[in-house]
Parts: C-alpha cells; structure tokens; sequence
C-alpha cells in the first residue's frame, strides 16, 4: 500500500516537474509554422531531452539540476529499433549543483511508470556524469542516494525526470472527451 | 499536430447503430449516401480502430475531394486476371516492353480492378548485371497520365521519369522509351511519379536486381528471395478510395491495413534446415515504416541502397522506410516455421499509450533435411567490405567540412475542418519519433493535399521546396543538414529521397555514423538533425523529396541541378 502511495506521488510529481520543465508550449498557428530557424545544431534533439528535476531531500542537492540527452543507438537505420518494436536510446546524464554525498554514491536507475521494471544504469562519476541505455518508450530516470546498491532503489530519490512520452496521457474524461464514460474505456 | 494523431478519430460510438459490422473492427464501412459524388461511389468512413471515440465534431465531415478508384462500377470481369510476378533477365542492350494498365485482382476473398505492369504484381522483376543498359518501350494503358521512376539508378537524366522536368507525362495510349543504365550493384525499383499515392498504392511498382561484376560481392547463401512490402487500405466494401483531384491523408501518408508481400496477402517459404536466405527487401508502401522480425532467426545486414555497408553487421529486426531497401541474410538454423512480422509499438492516443502490434507477413517453414552446402560458418563472420571502405575513402577528407545547406522540415496547414485544427493546436506535448500507425486515420483520412503543405525549407535563403533551386557542379560533395523540426504544425518523419544520386548519411544528432552505406533515401525522425554527404556526380535536374507519396503531392519536393563538368567549366 505504501508503495503504490510511494509509485504514485513518484509518477505524478515526475510528471508535474516534467510538465513544468516543457511549458513552453510554442503557440501553433496553421497558417504560420512560426518554425523558421536561423541556424540548426547537430546536438541530441532538445525536444526529447529530459529534465531531471530535484526533490530537495537531500542535503547537498537541494540546487541540484540535470539533464539526459537522448540520441538513438547507434544502428545501420539511423533510428534505432528493438524486435519488441521500442525505440532503442542511449542516456547521456550530467547532474549539476549536487554536491558529493558523505556517504553512498549516486545511483541512477530507468524504470517503467509503473514501477514494475526497473534497471540500474549505474552510478554516478565523479563529474557527475552516466551514460546509459533505454529500449522503453515511455520511462522515469530516478536518481537516488544509495550506501547499497540493490535491485532498486531503496535510499531517498535525489532527482527525478521523464521521457517527453510521458506527457502522453489519456484523454477520457478529458478536453474533446469530456464527456466521455470513462468507465467504458476501463477507468474508474 | 500530434495532438491530432492523439485523439484519432473515431465516432463510432456514437454511431454504432448505424453501422455494419465489417470483417473485423478495422474495417468499419459507413456510407454516407448523401456524399455521393458520382458513379456509385461514395465517401465510406475511413476504416478506424472501434475501441476509441471518435473526435466530436467530425461525424459529418468529408474530404474536400471527391473519391476515386478505377475502374469504379465496372465488372472487373472485364480486366485481364493479374499474374504474380515474372523475373525477367536481361543482357546490355535487351528491349523490355512494359505495359502500364488495369487488371483484375483478388485479395483476401473479394476481386478488385487495381493496376499493373504487363499485368502483373508486383511488376516484372528485372534482372540485369551491374554496366549493363536496357532499354524500356513503355506504354500507358491506364486512364491517367503517368511515367516511370527508377529509384536510386544513377542513369541519365532523361530517363528518370520526372514529369515536366525530364520529360512530358505519358498520356493514356503513348508510349515513352527509357534507357535504364545499372551503374550499382544492389537492388532498386520502379513506380510512377505521378499520383503515387494511387498509381503505385494499387500496384505498379516492381524491383530491378542489379547483379554484382564479382563472384564474392556478397556472402554465400543457399538461397535469394526478393521481396516487396506494401500494405493496402481496405474495407468491408472493398479498396478504400482515394481522392480524385486531391490526395487523401496528406497529414500521415496513407496506411494501408491489410500487409502485403509481393502484392499477396500471405507469404510462404520454405527451405532446408540451416538455410542462409537472402532477402533483398523494398518498401513500397505509401507511408508505412515496416519494423521486420524473423521470429529470433540471426539476421546479418549487407547492403542497402546503393551498395554494401563498410562492414555486416548483426541485427536484431530491420527498419525500412518507404523507398529504402535492405539486404539481410537470415539463417533459419531450426526444423520449425518461422514468422515474418511487422512488430511495431503502436500508439493509441485516446488512452495515451503505446501499445504492442504484430502483423504477421509470413512464414518461412523449415524442414528437416539440412541445408547443402552447410553455410554456417560463413555466416558466422561479419566481413569487412573493402571495396566499399576505398569508395568512401575519397570522400573521408569531406565528413568535416562546414554544413552547406541546412533544410528546415515543416508542415502548414489552412482549412482543414475546425474541429482537427484545434485538436492540433492543443496537441503539442508529446510527438513521437516515428509514426509506426495511422493513430489519426479520420483526422488523417480529412486531410487533403489542397489543405496540407510539406515544406523543404531552406535556412539561409528562406525559399521553400520547388523554389529552393540548389545548383550543383559535376564533382561537387556538398554536405546538407536535414533538420525534422519538432515544433512544426503536425512533424513527422519523413524517408527523405535524392534523385539520380548516392549519399552518406554521416551523423544522426550528432552521433557519427560507423559503418556507411551509400544511400538514396533515409529517414528523419521528428526532432532530428541528420547529416548527409551528397556525391553530385551525375549531371542533370533532379528532384529531391519525402518519398510518403501524400506529403510528396502536398509539395515537399525541390529541384537541384547538376551542371556537367563542360558545361561548368
């Protein structure tokens, strides 16, 4: 019970930073891409970075911030696909702002939003830095503070941040679908 | 835009009564007989998935344009019964009549009057050796005009099958004689480039297999298999029509949902135990980005457009894209059936997840006999390609140079009905990389290139698609940045196609490209920046556009010029 409380205020609270972190929703005019650019970088593609946002928790990271760059891996169809059908990401992670923790290290980890997969990347370097590899579409990476590594994490969450999939949600109930029996569809 | 895709459509609900139910749940007929546009045929509604609502607000709405399938109300009786493909092998200098006209089809358990080359489908495959040229008389026998494309031959202007650029279209009852030259070795193909999005969705295209010079070009293999994946938009009514003076589903290309392999619904193989298969594969499909798995078969990649990769390489599915091709070697080391699938994590955007789809496009039945010769050890080992490595060598010095043209990939859109364009507004949280299935197919379906334009978008000069004009000297490498902008109106990936010419695609978001291939078409995924080597080799004015045949009708093309050293000079 107490884990399903501890996995939903994790996925809402990612999900809220995240939605945070994006709300520039760039206003779309139909008739006017208004997406004239004046010069293009060849960087991992801003769109899909993840901010790795603090919880304030933890004593030295309270400033903390982070990003994870998203690029494919490397395969002969540039895009990179699992036989699953999932696309097949390396993780690029820089935190900054976190001080050196006095005890532990800081382990990163991906899960699923449900929490039921999880799977550590590993811990971080001494510049703070991990590079990793993800074939889920939609996932969290979880940093957390850790004196043991174990299966998951079981010290306290230091940043958190979702894939841009994330924002994909449901729309029963919702905008257009309002009115819609969410019942219908499976919710309650 | 995603938005868009988000919500999908769908009013079904609301209108189950009056439906019938079709085959399955995705192919849902309605027609609405008060949008009869002529002859018998009448808009139906789109075939949809009937477990999501539809969007509100578009239960009434039609294309702008009226619908379109040949043939309509005809008995297809009158048509010539299609024949599956014939391989047709050709020496230099060998004339190959190929005829354009209408024919009768049956798939599944319903007969269709579709197209074809010399009435057959796919089209002839043409075999031929590298340095070798043919010649085509080509004849249209179909009512509309068209020409004939060979994709990813570098062969002389003339004969590239552009209309009003190379040469005129071929009108119903002329003719037009090609000269096909084979400059590379691989595996290419033949369609229209006129109306694709109907010409070649119902059936002509067909492969050209360039065989190799050298005896050890490719690994050895018990067996070759040239396979054509298509799929094709049906209903319970039949073939879903397309728009008459405007093509539909100019958002996301037109998927179609029913798989195609060779122009049938099923494919069977079957071979030895251990058996090494090659597979030289084609998309052709409109739109559709097919994630290939041979059921946990090893496969090695070889080739793909243009030539072999630098080194093989193992792979666990194959991604291909509209237009490309690749040549994977698959051994089956098994007494048991293997499956061919399509396996793709689709998107279901009402409930906001993605969700796993198979589509089975056939089986490879493994016998207990075993394969002779026993090619396992040879397919064991990944081979460097030398001769490729020395190819691409000389244009190593270039991989740095500075970027010479950066390309800006949107999409503007006007009187698309109110009720998509706020859906759209509202949908820009989350647009996915690929587009793996028609997420949107009413929204998408409503859509019309009248409505809809792809823009190519040059950065430093602000001129879009045809009025880009590049000018290029025989010999020129040029480097161009494409950049699949992911704040645009509705982004999607786009396999994006040069005529008549060879790439490299260096980097993808800044990640270097370790084992190249020379390229024709490659895919840019939203929010990408890809970075390609162009070898401007071979003078002429060639075309340059996404090869989804929708976005392609709705403008995102551009002309380039490559002047002959001579003429330059």
């Amino acid at each position: 019970m107490r884990f399903r409380a501890l996995t939903s205020a994790l996925v809402l609270s990612a999900f809220a930073m995240t939605l945070g972190a994006w709300t520039d929703p760039f206003s779309v005019n139909p008739g006017n891409s208004g997406c004239v650019v004046d010069e293009i970088d060849s960087d991992p593609p801003a769109y899909y970075r993840i901010d790795l946002i603090t919880t304030r928790k933890v004593t030295g990271t309270r400033l903390a911030t982070g990003t994870a760059d998203v690029t494919y891996v490397p395969s002969p169809f540039g895009v990179s696909i699992s036989p699953r059908g999932t696309y097949i990401y390396d993780l690029d992670i820089q935190i900054n702002n976190a001080k050196a923790p006095r005890e532990g290290e800081y382990a990163v980890w991906v899960t699923t939003p449900d929490l039921k997969n999880v799977r550590l990347l590993g811990t971080l370097d001494e510049d703070h830095h991990i590079q990793g590899r993800v074939d889920w579409n939609k996932y969290l990476v979880v940093v957390s503070l850790e004196t043991e590594i174990g299966d998951r994490w079981s010290g306290p969450i230091v940043l958190r941040g979702m894939s841009r999939s994330g924002l994909m949600h449901t729309m029963a109930g919702h905008g257009p679908f309002e009115t819609e029996n969410c019942a219908v569809y499976g919710y309650s | 835009m995603i938005v868009m895709r988000t919500f999908k459509l769908c009013v079904y609900l609301l209108l189950t009564p009056a439906l019938v139910l079709a085959q399955d749940q995705d192919m849902m007929p309605m027609n609405h007989d008060q949008m009869s546009m002529g002859d018998s045929l009448v808009w139906r509604m789109a075939p949809m998935d009937m477990s999501m609502p539809m969007m509100p607000g578009l239960e009434n709405e039609l294309p702008i344009t009226a619908p379109f399938l040949p043939g309509s109300g005809m008995d297809p009786m009158m048509f010539p019964e299609g024949i599956p493909r014939q391989v047709v092998f050709m020496a230099d200098g060998d004339t190959l009549h190929l005829e354009a006209s209408l024919i009768r089809r049956t798939i599944g358990d319903k007969m269709f009057v579709m197209y074809g080359y010399n009435h057959q489908y796919p089209g002839p495959l043409i075999r031929a050796d590298r340095g070798s040229t043919i010649v085509v008389e080509f004849t249209n026998n179909i009512k509309m005009p068209t020409t004939v494309h060979w994709h990813g031959l570098r062969l002389d202007n003339r004969f590239d099958g552009v209309p009003d650029v190379t040469q005129a279209p071929v009108a119903n009852g002329e003719s037009f004689t090609y000269e096909v030259y084979f400059r590379d070795t691989g595996i290419y193909w033949y369609h229209p480039h006129m109306r694709e999005d109907i010409q070649q969705d119902l059936g002509l295209y067909g492969n050209m297999l360039v065989d190799p010079l050298e005896e050890d070009y490719y690994p050895p293999v018990n067996r070759e298999e040239v396979v054509i994946l298509d799929d094709i938009l049906m209903d319970a009514s039949g073939l879903y029509p397309f728009g008459e003076s405007a093509a539909t589903h100019a958002l996301m290309g037109r998927f179609g949902n029913v798989m195609l392999v060779n122009g049938e619904t099923s494919y069977d193989l079957v071979v030895d135990k251990g058996s090494v298969v090659r597979f030289f594969l084609t998309n052709v499909a409109n739109s559709r980005t097919f994630n290939v798995v041979f059921d946990g078969a090893p496969i090695k990649i070889v080739a793909s457009d243009v030539s072999k990769f630098e080194h093989d390489a193992w792979i666990t599915s194959v991604v291909i894209a509209p237009a490309e091709r690749y040549v994977v070697d698959v051994r089956f080391p098994e007494s048991r059936s293997y499956s061919m699938t399509n396996t793709i994590q689709a998107i279901n955007h009402f409930r906001g997840e993605f969700y796993p789809h198979i589509d089975t496009l056939g089986t490879i039945n493994v016998g207990s006999s075993a394969a002779d010769p026993d090619l396992r050890e040879s397919f064991a080992s990944l081979r460097t390609n030398t001769d490729v490595t020395a190819d691409i060598d000389t244009f190593r010095p270039y991989f740095n140079k500075e970027i010479d043209y950066e390309i800006n990939m949107i999409v503007e859109v006007e009187n698309l009905p109110l009720p998509i364009v706020r859906l759209m507004e509202i949908d820009t949280l989350y647009v996915p990389p690929m587009e793996w299935n028609d997420a949107m197919p009413m929204m998408n379906w409503l859509s019309s290139t009248d409505q809809v334009e792809w823009i190519l978008e040059d950065v430093a000069t602000g001129k879009r698609n045809m009025d880009i004009g590049w000018v290029f000297q025989q010999g020129d490498i040029k480097k161009i940045r494409l950049f699949n902008n992911p704040k645009s109106f509705h982004p999607m990936n786009h396999p994006f196609h040069m005529h008549g010419q060879r790439f490299l695609v260096l980097s993808l978001d800044g990640v270097p490209n370790t084992n190249l291939v020379w390229k024709d078409t490659a895919i840019v995924p939203v929010g990408s920046t890809m970075d390609i080597l162009l070898d401007a080799s071979n003078p002429g004015k060639w075309m340059a556009h996404c090869h989804i045949s929708e976005h392609l009708h709705a403008g995102m093309m551009t002309m380039f010029e490559v002047v002959e050293k001579e003429e330059a000079q």
